[in-house]
Parts: C-alpha cells; sequence; structure tokens
C-alpha cells in the first residue's frame, strides 16, 4: 500500500519532470529558430515510465479487485437468508423449550 | 443473500464461539447482516454479553439492536421471560417506538394471544398504515394459526402494493409449494428470477416447480432452469446436476412414445452425469456405486 502510493507520487513527479522538460526544450528551439518535431528521446523514456508506474500504482493503491464472475466463491449464493419477517413461533421450540436458565440481569 | 465465503466465515466463526473462543459479539452481527435463524446461539451468547456491563456498554448504540435481536431470538426458543425483559429496557429507553411496538406484538403471538397481538398490530397500522413489517407480521400470524388461505389473501394483497418486495414474493411462493399449487408457485419464482436474476436459487427452485408440474414443455423448460443454474454456480450445485439427469431421462420417456428423432443436445446429460460422478468421488467416494447405479436406471450415463 505504501509502497504503492510511494511509487505513484514517483511516477506524478516524472511526468511533470517530463513536462518541464518539454518546456524548456521548446524553449531552447525558440533561440535556435528550429521547428519543434517532437519531444527528444529521454522525454519519450520518461513519459513511458511515468505512465507505467502511475497505472501501477492507479491499480494497487485503491485496493484489492473483487471477482464478477456469478460463481466465484466472494459471489456464490449458497443459501438464501431465512425470511426472518415472516418468522412464526409455533414451531418444535415450543414443545422442546430450550434448557436455560440464564435471565436478563438488570 | 449468503455467498460460499460468507457461509465459511460463519460456520469458523460459529464453532470458535461455541468452544468459548470469544468473538460472540462479531458473530451476533454476521447472524444479524446475513439474516440466518441461529436463535438458540444468539440467545446464549447475546445474553452473556448483555449480562456482562463492561462488555455492554463497550458496544455503544449498537446495545439496543443487540437487544431487539435476543428479545426475537428469545420469543423463537419459548423463553418468553427474557424476551420480555429485553422488550421492557428497550421499552425504557425508546418510549412510543414503533419497533418496540412490533415486539411487543410478537411477544403476545409467540404467546399465543392471537387476538390481542392483532389488536396490537391494527392499532400500530393506524398510525402507519404502510408500515412493511407489521404487514407482514400479520400474514405470518394467520400462517401460524392455520389460516393459510387467509395467509395468501393478505400476502397478494401486500404484493399488489409493495411489488418490489422479493422477501415476500419467495414466502408466496414457498406458501403455494407447500399447498401443492405449482402453477401459482412458479408465477411467484418467475417474478422472482425477474427482480433478482442472478440468484441461481430462484433459477433452482423455478425448475423445480416446473419439473414437478410436469409435461414435455414444462420438463424441457426445467432443463434448461436447472442449466442455467449450473451456468451461475459453475456447476457446484448437485441439486442442478441432478436435475439435469432426471429431466433428460423424463424427457426422453415422453418423446419414445412419439418417436420425435429431435433428440437434444445428448451431451448436457452426459456432462452432468461425469460431472455428479467426479463429484462424488471426491466428496464421497463409498457412495459412488449408488450414484452410478441410480443414473444407469435413468439412462443418463454414457
Amino acid at each position: 500500500m505504501a509502497l504503492g502510493f510511494a511509487v505513484g507520487v514517483f511516477g506524478v513527479l516524472i511526468l511533470f519532470h517530463a513536462a518541464y522538460s518539454t518546456i524548456q526544450y521548446r524553449g531552447l528551439l525558440k533561440i535556435t529558430e528550429e521547428e519543434f518535431s517532437g519531444p527528444p528521446m529521454n522525454v519519450v523514456a520518461e513519459l513511458l515510465l511515468g505512465l507505467v508506474f502511475c497505472i501501477w500504482a492507479a491499480l494497487t493503491v485503491p485496493g484489492k479487485f473483487l471477482s464478477i464472475q456469478p460463481y466465484s466463491e466472494e459471489n456464490r449464493i449458497v443459501s438464501l437468508p431465512a425470511n426472518s419477517d415472516f418468522m412464526i413461533f409455533n414451531h418444535r421450540g415450543k414443545v422442546f423449550p430450550l434448557e436455560m436458565d440464564v435471565k436478563l440481569k438488570h | 443473500m449468503v455467498s460460499k465465503t460468507e457461509e465459511t466465515q460463519l460456520s469458523n466463526l460459529e464453532t470458535q464461539v461455541d468452544n468459548g473462543g470469544g468473538g460472540a459479539w462479531e458473530y451476533l452481527s454476521l447472524v444479524r447482516k446475513l439474516k440466518v435463524r441461529r436463535s438458540d446461539r444468539v440467545l446464549k451468547h447475546g445474553l452473556s454479553i448483555l449480562n456482562d456491563p463492561k462488555k455492554r456498554s463497550s458496544l455503544g448504540p449498537d446495545e439496543w439492536t443487540l437487544y431487539e435481536q435476543v428479545a426475537v431470538a428469545a420469543m423463537d426458543c419459548q423463553s418468553l421471560d427474557v424476551a420480555k425483559d429485553c422488550i421492557k429496557v428497550l421499552q425504557k429507553k425508546f418510549p412510543e417506538s414503533k419497533r418496540v411496538g412490533r415486539l411487543e406484538g410478537m411477544l403476545l403471538e409467540a404467546k399465543g394471544a392471537w387476538t390481542e397481538a392483532e389488536k396490537a398490530y391494527s392499532s400500530l397500522l393506524e398510525d402507519n398504515p404502510l408500515d412493511q413489517v407489521i404487514h407482514k407480521r400479520r400474514v405470518a400470524m394467520a400462517k401460524a394459526q392455520g389460516n393459510v388461505s387467509v395467509a395468501i389473501e393478505w400476502l397478494n394483497k401486500y404484493l399488489e402494493i409493495f411489488m418490489a418486495d422479493h422477501d415476500s414474493w419467495r414466502e408466496l411462493a414457498e406458501i403455494y409449494v407447500s399447498l401443492q399449487m405449482y402453477k401459482q408457485a412458479a408465477f411467484c419464482y418467475e417474478e422472482l428470477i425477474l427482480s433478482q436474476p442472478m440468484v441461481p436459487l430462484y433459477h433452482l427452485a423455478y425448475a423445480d416447480v416446473l419439473y414437478t408440474l410436469g409435461g414435455l414443455e414444462n420438463l424441457q423448460n426445467a432443463k434448461k432452469y436447472y442449466a442455467s443454474t449450473i451456468d451461475l454456480t459453475g456447476g457446484k450445485n448437485t441439486r442442478a446436476l441432478f436435475g439435469i439427469c432426471l429431466c433428460s431421462s423424463a424427457i426422453g420417456q415422453i418423446a419414445k412414445g412419439r418417436n420425435k428423432d429431435d433428440k437434444e443436445s445428448p451431451e448436457l446429460q452426459s456432462l452432468a452425469a461425469t460431472a455428479l460422478e467426479r463429484e462424488y468421488k471426491q466428496k464421497a467416494s463409498d457412495k459412488l456405486s449408488l450414484l452410478t447405479a441410480a443414473l444407469k436406471g435413468l439412462k443418463v450415463s454414457s
């Protein structure tokens, strides 16, 4: 978690650095009066690295993935809840009361 | 809805609590969340928490929920004194509460004082005519007294107003099944499948009803719904696998007389039979011979 967060921050920093480098590069091009055809190779590499770090952080930091398959262990419904709103009390518990001598104390 | 992981968690907690390993409050919370009926255990462990002032006060506002839970469990176990004491405590804390009034009505029900309970519920309904739980309690009361037809009538009236209440549809379906009114039960299960299409148990129950109704068309539909149950459970529902085998065999018998040769998907039944055999081999290998004999009798195994 903490590692993922750190990597995410690092990735964002790298992206910012890439942006800064691009601006600086364009400023340099303006001075030398050349056409801007694309960012230099090291900036592209930086961008890709930052992208990978950010994706990795975004996938790990928010939490674990939950299964969406209906037959996975977390989703497979094995029994319905007791319909407790329709609970009725005249069942065999009436004839065989629970042997309990505990009382509610106040 | 209780999923497989939750079921395992519940049974683990249950053994832990029963053997005195602590975690009673977690267990009671889980029971409440999953809405399972474990009244004896809830009564025992709930009382042990409630009788311990330190544990009780550490719950904070959840204390009152626990009082309610224990009261209902006590009624279910016919420990009416405990239920009465719990309700008294709740009434002191929340005078004029509808929820406590409902508990009192349920206590009257548990005592068997039907007319008084009815009176209590109707006075509560006067204040709030759309209280769903009280309507349901009246249906349950009619059922408890044995007036199943009255219960059906009220439940139908209730469902006309609250059509999205699937618990009530399920209750109605179960009542119809108990009366062997399968056509009506099938309608209720259709409603349930429409409202919650991803619950395999409704598909399974619908298929059971259709299979019981019989007839070629119903059997074919039952087979489809058993297949959809298998689809939703990943083949881990033994009843659905058996259902496929039984349906195929019954369809085979009907179709034999009519010598139609539109035999549909013979793979399905043999696959179901294989899956059953595999499961038995894994979990109950001593009963495998019984299974193979039964499947041979149904003429589904290859």
